[in-house]
């Protein structure tokens, strides 16, 4: 592109040099022409005086004084000057013969002119320096002067006899020329003028072209609302910068879709409009700030050195400055918080919109962790970042046959036998390594490949169900149940494996609110009515809520492993712990403790009368399910 | 139309040179005649050269010639000049009061020609400063 916008301007560099070349070789043409004709008339002029001065020599005795001469003489000098006029033309138009007086005067002897004419020995005031010249060496003289009617010439020839100058010849002539050469060559000139005009005209049109291409493309790169670039910038931009050299951030409006819904569209545009502000506010001159989307903003921190914290502290002046602000729509006041994801490395990604990934998934995990949160990736190591799997490696392992679960055990605490099973989903990548869900979940929500996965490991499970026939768990979100398509599949699967459906346990999780739960609370009941227990997970933390027993057919209550594994040592954790016992107790649901890592854990659960627990003290995941081993803890043991 | 408007401009400006140029010579000429007046009053005879003569300094144009310091005399051949200072503007006015004119001021072949006449400026008592003697003709 850069070379073909300098082969234009070398052509149209080439194009005007060309033309002022064309246009001074007119003109120095002009020139030479004027001074070559004029050349033919001085040439002319000289002729003439030559021939007067012969003339003048034959009528006249030379070796007296010229004018004592000619004053006694009026008749010859009558005769003279009508010799004289017979030169006399439009173009020569003063034919005279003039004397320096003892003065240094200069007088008419002869004057051949038709007009102006002068007397004998009148005084005609004339350029003495220039005439003098003329009379003080004896050699013709051609003046020029400009005068009202135009360019005069005067040509001066000294009348020499005996080596003195007697008296000299003066020829006055305009030739007009320039002014006759100046109309002949005029079309000429003019049309150098028009190519003139016309390139200055197509400059202002390409200057104003380019103005406008200019206000076009900044138009075209400026989101109109926020005043923040947009992505037609950020595609341009990802062209050129240098991933070492910056800091991406994510940054969220929490709840905007109510701020829409509550105070209407206008009052999110104003809320979008301020945060950007804000944004801007906090920003240097070489960040850039991107509307990624509806209310999410890509921002890009300059860094100079690759150890910056320039996004951590960005981040946290951001967050704390929204926080506190009150935005204000038509008198009504407006509290706003927003959620940062930072990928404070992004050169160790593959590309950057890898690294804007990143940045997205840790905005995803600070709102998943209840917003209002910056989660900054700095203690990450880039080895660690490299763990995280792509879309592409899950569909290939789920192709592969390469997805299994693994089953910890869950122990009834009163017999110390194994009960049932948790089944955890693993990856085995192409080294045979175990991928942990932390690191292909993520990649994989909302899309396809999750759906697909959740048939496998259902699959996968009824398999084992029915090999081994006893019950076994598996964790879905509160939204898998919503999303139509996931549910239609567990249901599938259910259908297909009816006899082993009773020993299907769904947990699921609730990391988020739904207003939906009418819908949840038919579909649990449905797959209650194949035989399936629904168990809540990681109960006391988080979103937990008491009133989901009251909407939802739960059949088993999972206590958090945030509160067992304090159990021992924090008041609150206990009392917590024994409260959500005993609610289940009123409510006659089972209930399983996790994160069980000690005997003083174990001792303290079971004495709040908890039915099932499971953790590394009872039993760590494993690849099968052996059921002929002997329990991990034997139920002496465990009464002990 | 382009033409026109450069003929008259050039036309303009070279007649404004002109006009300086005469300007300049007469106040050369009236300072040197009246040293000493504060006022010279001027008498013309050719409305034209007004324009000339009222942008001199120490110069009015008066109307009637008996009040005047000096005529300047461009084409008037009756004017009774009694003991006035008269000072053609013309060769033919010149020649014609060549007796009693103290100089004049004439253009021939396009060049400006001045003269004085000693006799004439003798007889007003006229002492023409060094610059201008060159001018002064003798026997006229």
């Amino acid at each position: 592109m850069k070379s073909i916008r300098r082969i234009y301007a070398l052509l149209i560099a080439t194009i005007i040099a060309s033309i002022l070349y064309l246009y001074n070789g007119v003109s120095t043409t002009h020139t030479k022409l004027i001074e070559n004709l004029e050349k033919i008339f001085v040439l002319q002029a000289g002729q003439f005086a030559e021939n007067i001065e012969e003339e003048l020599k034959h009528h006249i005795d030379m070796n007296e004084d010229l004018y004592s001469y000619l004053k006694r003489r009026p008749t010859l000098r009558k005769e003279l000057e009508h010799t004289l006029s017979a030169l006399v033309t439009p173009s020569f138009k003063y034919v005279y013969v003039l004397y320096r007086d003892k003065r240094g005067k200069y007088r008419y002897l002869l004057d051949g002119s038709k007009e102006d004419k002068g007397l004998f020995d009148q005084k005609l005031d004339v350029d003495k320096e220039k005439w003098n010249r003329c009379y003080d060496t004896g050699r013709d003289q051609v003046l020029t002067q400009k005068d009202l009617e135009g360019l005069w010439i005067t040509y001066l020839k000294p009348i020499l006899y005996e080596g003195r100058v007697h008296g000299v010849i003066a020829i006055d002539f305009s030739t007009g020329l320039p002014a006759t050469i100046a109309k002949a060559t005029r079309p000429l000139e003019n049309i150098f003028l028009y190519i003139f005009v016309a390139i200055g005209i197509l400059l202002l049109i390409l200057l104003y072209q380019t103005i406008l291409n200019i206000r076009t493309k900044k138009e075209s790169i400026i989101d109109p609302l926020t005043s923040t670039y947009n992505r037609n910038f950020l595609r341009d931009f990802l062209k050129s910068i240098n991933p070492a050299r910056y800091q991406i951030m994510m940054v969220d409006i929490d709840h905007f879709k109510k701020i829409n819904d509550n105070f209407g569209h206008k009052a999110g545009d104003l809320i979008l409009r301020e945060v950007a502000e804000a944004i801007k506010k906090e920003l240097r001159e070489k960040d850039r700030v991107i509307r990624f989307g509806g209310e999410e903003f890509l921002i890009f921190l300059y860094r100079e050195k690759q150890e910056c914290s320039a996004a951590k502290i960005i981040s946290n002046r951001l967050k704390e400055s929204i926080e506190k602000r009150v935005f204000t729509y038509e008198n009504m006041p407006i509290h706003i918080t927003v959620s940062i994801g930072i990928a404070s490395h992004p050169e160790h990604f593959k590309s950057v919109p890898d690294a804007i990934k990143h940045a997205d998934e840790m905005l995803y995990i600070a709102k998943r962790e209840g917003r209002n949160k910056i989660v900054f990736d700095k203690n990450q190591s880039s080895a660690r970042v490299d763990e995280k799997r792509t879309i592409g490696e899950v569909k290939e392992a789920l192709e592969d046959g390469r997805i299994v679960c693994h089953y910890q055990p869950i122990i009834d605490l009163t017999s110390g036998k194994t009960v049932k099973y948790e089944a955890l989903v693993r990856m085995v990548d192409k080294e045979g390594q175990i991928v942990s869900p932390y690191f292909f979940l993520e990649s994989i929500a909302y899309t396809n490949i999750y759906t697909d996965l959740t048939k496998q490991v259902l699959q996968i499970v009824f398999q084992q169900i029915k090999t081994n026939r006893i019950p076994i768990s598996i964790n879905l979100n509160l939204s898998d149940i919503l999303d139509n398509m996931i549910y239609m599949i567990i249901l599938d699967e259910i259908k297909e494996n009816l006899e082993l459906a009773e020993w299907l346990i769904i947990e699921l999780l609730e990391n988020e609110h739904h207003a939906t739960i009418d819908i949840l609370k038919e579909r649990l009941l449905e797959l209650k009515s194949y035989g399936v227990k629904i168990a809540i997970d990681d109960f006391g933390s988080g979103f937990s809520n008491f009133s989901i027993f009251q909407d939802l057919p739960i059949d088993i209550l999972k206590i958090d492993g945030s509160l067992i594994k304090d159990v021992d040592n924090s008041k609150i954790a206990y009392s917590i712990t024994e409260s959500i016992t005993l609610f289940a107790k009123k409510l006659e649901i089972e209930t399983v403790a996790e994160f069980i890592h000690s005997e003083e854990i174990l001792r303290i659960v079971k004495s709040l009368g908890i039915e099932n627990g499971q953790g590394f003290h009872l039993g760590k995941p494993a690849e099968t399910i052996s059921l002929d081993k002997t329990p991990i803890k034997q139920a002496s043991e465990i009464s002990a | 139309m382009k033409k026109l408007l450069f003929i008259l401009v050039t036309a303009l400006v070279l007649s404004a040179s002109a006009l300086e140029k005469e300007r300049r010579i007469y106040r050369t000429i009236l300072t040197a005649i009246f040293p000493d007046k504060q006022i010279i009053h001027v008498w013309l005879d050719n409305p034209k050269k007004r324009e000339i003569f009222e942008k001199i300094d120490r110069v009015k144009v008066v109307k009637n010639h008996k009040d005047a310091d000096i005529l300047i005399l461009y084409k008037s051949f009756d004017i009774p000049t009694d003991d006035k200072i008269v000072f053609a503007d013309g060769y033919l006015v010149f020649e014609h009061y060549k007796n009693k004119l103290v100089g004049g001021f004439y253009w021939q072949k396009g060049r400006p020609n001045l003269v004085f006449i000693k006799k004439n400026l003798k007889s007003h008592d006229i002492k023409l400063p060094e610059s201008l003697r060159e001018y002064i003709e003798d026997g006229m």
